[in-house]
């Protein structure tokens, strides 16, 4: 099995120039060209035409390429962003299994017209009204396309119309069945632990660091993230340590040990290493070889 | 669209003519006349009795009157408690599907008989069971009448004490299951962030203002209680706070002054703001507005 | 305990457990996995000599083989693990029940104990748990398989598993089943399973909130904070009784509680009163019942020592 390494997903609006700029310096593992939130609603015909040029500069290899678009307009944006070198869209506003299957319809339609490979482009939901976190099973499981899913905090909030105080999370409940479904579907659950998942800030990358790693803790794959300097703390939270790497090798040597002289639970500085703790340690050890060969995938596409 | 604010729920036993004269004294947005927690099994008759004129001393003074009946003896507690100007009842712990549709059918039934507006009658659905809970779902979308969804007692009933965080055990997956549910079905969740050592909708004043706030941050619009003292705290706590108001008005502010510059996303300092953020504010300040006295009518 | 180590197994009934498992699943190492089945007939008597009830824990992927292997007279539950479905559940009670039949144990008696390990697991829970009538309690959605399949590291500092946990109690709660208390209150930082203080500390946070019986422990240093953690105190006791004098005293009056010094007394409190007793005379009760089985396991070993030491060869070390 091959893991997805998508740690780092960063969101441009598609007519901010500057910030699109940055974004291809940045060390993401993937971009999505933002045609819903972060374009203001007269800047929605600029934004989309400004989709297959962004493609074209996105070096093959180095960032995943993904477009954000309007539910409410989603045939224009869909045809303005099925293009070679997009990687897929992000859904947001997902409702509904019908939502999904809409959206999938339309793929289908432009990847035939276009001569893109059937079923290519990816779909990553966005969750934002109580109703669809109710529902969630249905809506991650009604394409094949659906890679990646997650909360988008700030309209769940709004939806419920509600202000959550930093202190008390709202979304523990939402959260939790994002995480389980989603991994139950053998789709990646994405998203910021809590506050910074609803408030986005700019602070030093050591908190961001340990902010994606309690993300991560939570059961989430990556982060959607709202800015570039979230990027690099983001990445590091979701690969795995030399220092982590190193333990959990030793970890394994010592349990393949301890199975050769017949047992299966051996102790480890107080703890008891046995089978669970042997296949964690093949999990941190299988992430990290998936995030070496990603990021000297990307390395290698700088450089060409 | 209907503005009535229903941010404090005093529970009060219908066999007290004195507690129900205390109730009606006191600041609470829904009078909660209660045939079920509070009405020990021998007064149950009396209570009954009392019914109909304590919903006529509630509406007189202006309050809603609601009546908790149990989901185990529904046809004699809403026979009892049917009368112009009952405004809903809340059904404690309800289970079964059934046991909504069967209060749909008698309400529609006692309000023809007895010259209530059809359908008027609401229903608030008591979830302080397991099963309850289980079929939260189930039990919100078996009536139109179903108006709020609430935890009532659920501590108690359910025997959830208090971990050593201070957390009523499973209440936090609890409560958000619900809101979220409510959300999904379009009802209103009602309900605050008890903690230890608050029990059963009891507390201070203090604490009752804290589990409110914390629990209007997570989605609940208002809250049942027990005492007069706890209901100024659940209106207070239900209400955002000038602070609040003042930074939602400024923020929208800027959120629209940079909209109309072409940016959808708004930096101040170190935060950045959406359209999410922008959305909360706005209904942060329609809640505000809603809690406002309503301006004094010129003679 | 894995099955496989003689030692542990033979030293169980000394340890003063309410309840043993005999482990096929992840202590034992892969290729001892068919010796550890033909293991547990005998093994079930061996550990029971102290009063403990006995389960077997079988490996998921090879339930059919380990079921034949545990299935004896004795045996109190199967624990199965990471269940993620209720035709799974379904095929084991059908193996359980041709078995009973075979080796002559009262139909139906035997249980099923699951654990949610999983996402699926956890998306799956009601119709997993209400798939057999074997199921009495239920519990999981947190652990070290939990937080592997989840890809996520424990012992972090907050709960992880809200969630997962919320559902299975729920899930455990609405079918009537005893919810199965294993999770740390007390965040464990570390990971050490010996811990008998923290062990002690967890054990009277879930008595206090409700729960009665760990979901077990890795290390025989934690059976003692278990027991004496899951059995009511005096102090619990004597408020307990206090408790119930007070409630008394709404007899005959209108009023549905009291207040005695901000505290509430009312049948919530009296419920609750009356159960502290009842728990706590039933952990007598095992307890003397354990006492005596150990005394009767020690003077049928003191009476086989002394009939194998009764040869006048004088090497009476080697029968130890």
């Amino acid at each position: 099995m091959t893991l997805l390494i998508r740690r780092s997903n960063l969101l441009v609006p598609a007519t901010d120039a500057a910030a699109l700029h940055e974004a291809w310096r940045s060390n993401a593992d993937a971009i999505t060209l933002d045609l819903e939130d972060g374009v203001a609603p007269a800047r929605k015909a600029e934004a989309r035409a400004l989709v297959r040029p962004a493609l074209a500069q996105a070096k093959p290899g180095r960032t995943e390429v993904f477009v954000r678009v309007n539910k409410p307009l989603l045939h224009a944006d869909l045809a303005a962003s099925v293009w070679g070198g997009l990687h897929g869209i992000m859904l947001a506003q997902a409702e509904s299994a019908q939502d999904v299957l809409q959206a999938d319809a339309a793929l289908g339609e432009l990847e035939r017209e276009r001569g893109i490979s059937i079923g290519s482009i990816q779909i990553i939901v966005l969750i934002e009204s109580p109703r669809a976190v109710w529902d969630i099973r249905s809506i991650i499981s009604a394409s094949a396309r659906v890679t990646q899913a997650g909360l988008d905090e700030s309209d769940l909030a709004a939806s419920m119309r509600i202000n959550p105080l930093p202190e008390y999370d709202p979304f523990i409940y939402a959260r939790g069945r994002l995480v389980v479904e989603a991994t139950a579907a053998g789709v990646l659950p994405v998203g910021m632990a809590y506050p910074l998942g609803l408030q986005a800030s700019l602070m030093p990358a050591e908190e961001l660091n340990r902010m994606a790693n309690n993300a991560r803790n939570s059961g989430m794959k990556g982060v959607v993230c709202p800015h570039a300097s979230w990027v690099e703390p983001v990445n590091r939270a979701f690969t795995p340590t030399d220092e982590l790497v190193a333990y959990n090798r030793r970890v394994r040597e010592l349990f393949a040990a301890g199975v050769a002289a017949g047992t299966a639970a051996v102790p480890l500085d107080g703890r008891m290493i046995d089978v669970p703790v042997d296949e964690w340690a093949k999990v941190v050890i299988a992430t990290a070889e998936a995030c070496a060969v990603r990021d000297e995938e990307k390395r290698r596409a700088m450089g060409a | 669209m209907e503005h009535r604010l229903r941010r404090s729920w005093l529970l009060t036993p219908a066999s007290s003519p004195e507690k129900l004269a205390a109730a009606i004294k006191s600041a609470a947005d829904v009078a909660v006349l209660d045939l079920v927690e509070f009405v020990v099994e021998r007064c149950k008759p009396a209570a009954r009795e009392h019914m109909s004129a304590a919903v006529r001393v509630v509406e007189a003074a202006g309050k809603e009157a609601y009546a908790q009946v149990d989901a185990q003896l529904l046809y004699a507690d809403l026979h009892a408690s049917v009368w112009p100007g009952l405004a809903g009842v809340v059904i404690s712990r309800a289970e079964t599907t059934e046991q909504i549709k069967e209060a749909d059918q008698v309400l529609t039934h006692l309000e023809a008989e007895r010259g209530l507006l059809p359908g008027t009658v609401r229903i608030v659905v008591a979830c302080e069971t397991a099963r309850g809970n289980h079929a939260a779902y189930e039990l919100a979308t078996a009536s139109r009448r179903v108006w709020g969804l609430t935890l009532g007692r659920a501590d108690l009933i359910m025997d959830l004490r208090p971990e050593p965080s201070t957390e009523i055990h499973m209440m936090q997956y609890l409560m958000q299951r619900l809101i979220t549910i409510a959300g999904a079905v379009g009802a209103t969740p009602l309900g605050a962030w008890w903690r230890a050592p608050d029990r059963g909708l009891l507390a201070t004043p203090d604490n009752t203002l804290q589990a409110a706030r914390r629990g209007r941050a997570i989605g609940f619009r208002g809250a049942l209680c027990v005492r007069e003292d706890q209901v100024s705290s659940l209106n207070q706590g239900f209400t955002p706070s000038p602070d609040e108001e003042h930074a939602a008005t400024r923020l929208l502010a800027a959120y629209d002054t940079a909209t109309i510059a072409g940016n959808a996303v708004l930096r101040q300092d170190d935060r950045l703001f959406d359209r999410g953020t922008a959305r909360c504010a706005r209904s942060l300040l329609d809640l505000a507005a809603a809690c406002k006295p309503p301006l004094a009518m010129s003679s | 305990m894995p099955i496989v180590t003689q030692r542990f197994v033979d030293n169980a009934w000394r340890r003063n457990c309410d309840f043993i498992t005999l482990d096929l699943e992840d202590s034992v190492p892969r290729h001892l996995k068919a010796h550890a089945r033909s293991l547990v007939k005998d093994a079930i008597p061996n550990v029971a000599k102290g009063g403990a009830d006995v389960s077997v824990r079988i490996n998921h992927d090879t339930a059919l083989a380990d079921l034949n292997g545990a299935v004896w007279p004795g045996l109190l539950k199967i624990r199965y693990p990471k269940a993620e479905s209720a035709e799974e559940i379904r095929a084991i009670d059908d193996v359980i029940t041709r078995l009973e039949r075979e080796r002559g144990i009262r139909p139906g008696t035997i249980e099923i104990g699951t654990g949610i390990e999983t996402a699926a697991g956890v998306a799956h829970a009601y119709e997993i748990a209400s798939a057999s009538p074997r199921i009495k309690e239920f519990g999981g959605g947190n652990g070290y398989d939990m937080s592997c399949n989840l890809g996520m590291e424990m012992f972090v500092g907050f709960d992880q598993f809200i969630y997962t946990k919320g559902e299975v109690e729920l899930t455990a709660r609405t079918l009537n089943m005893a919810p199965v208390r294993t999770v740390p209150f007390v965040i464990n930082r570390t990971g050490n399973v010996k811990d008998g203080d923290r062990a002690l500390r967890e054990a009277v946070g879930a008595l206090k909130c409700g729960f009665r019986g760990s979901g077990g422990g890795l290390n025989p240093a934690v059976v003692e904070s278990h027991n004496k953690g899951y059995t009511p105190s005096e102090d619990d006791r004597a408020d307990a009784r206090w408790v119930l004098e007070q409630f008394r005293k709404l007899d005959g009056t209108h009023e549905s509680w009291l207040e005695i010094d901000g505290r509430v007394i009312d049948r919530y409190e009296a419920a609750l009163a009356r159960e502290t007793l009842a728990w706590a005379a039933q952990c007598a009760a095992r307890d003397e019942e354990k006492a005596a089985a150990v005394a009767r396991a020690k003077s049928i070993l003191a009476a086989t020592t002394k009939i194998e030491s009764a040869p006048p060869t004088g090497d009476s070390k080697k029968s130890k």
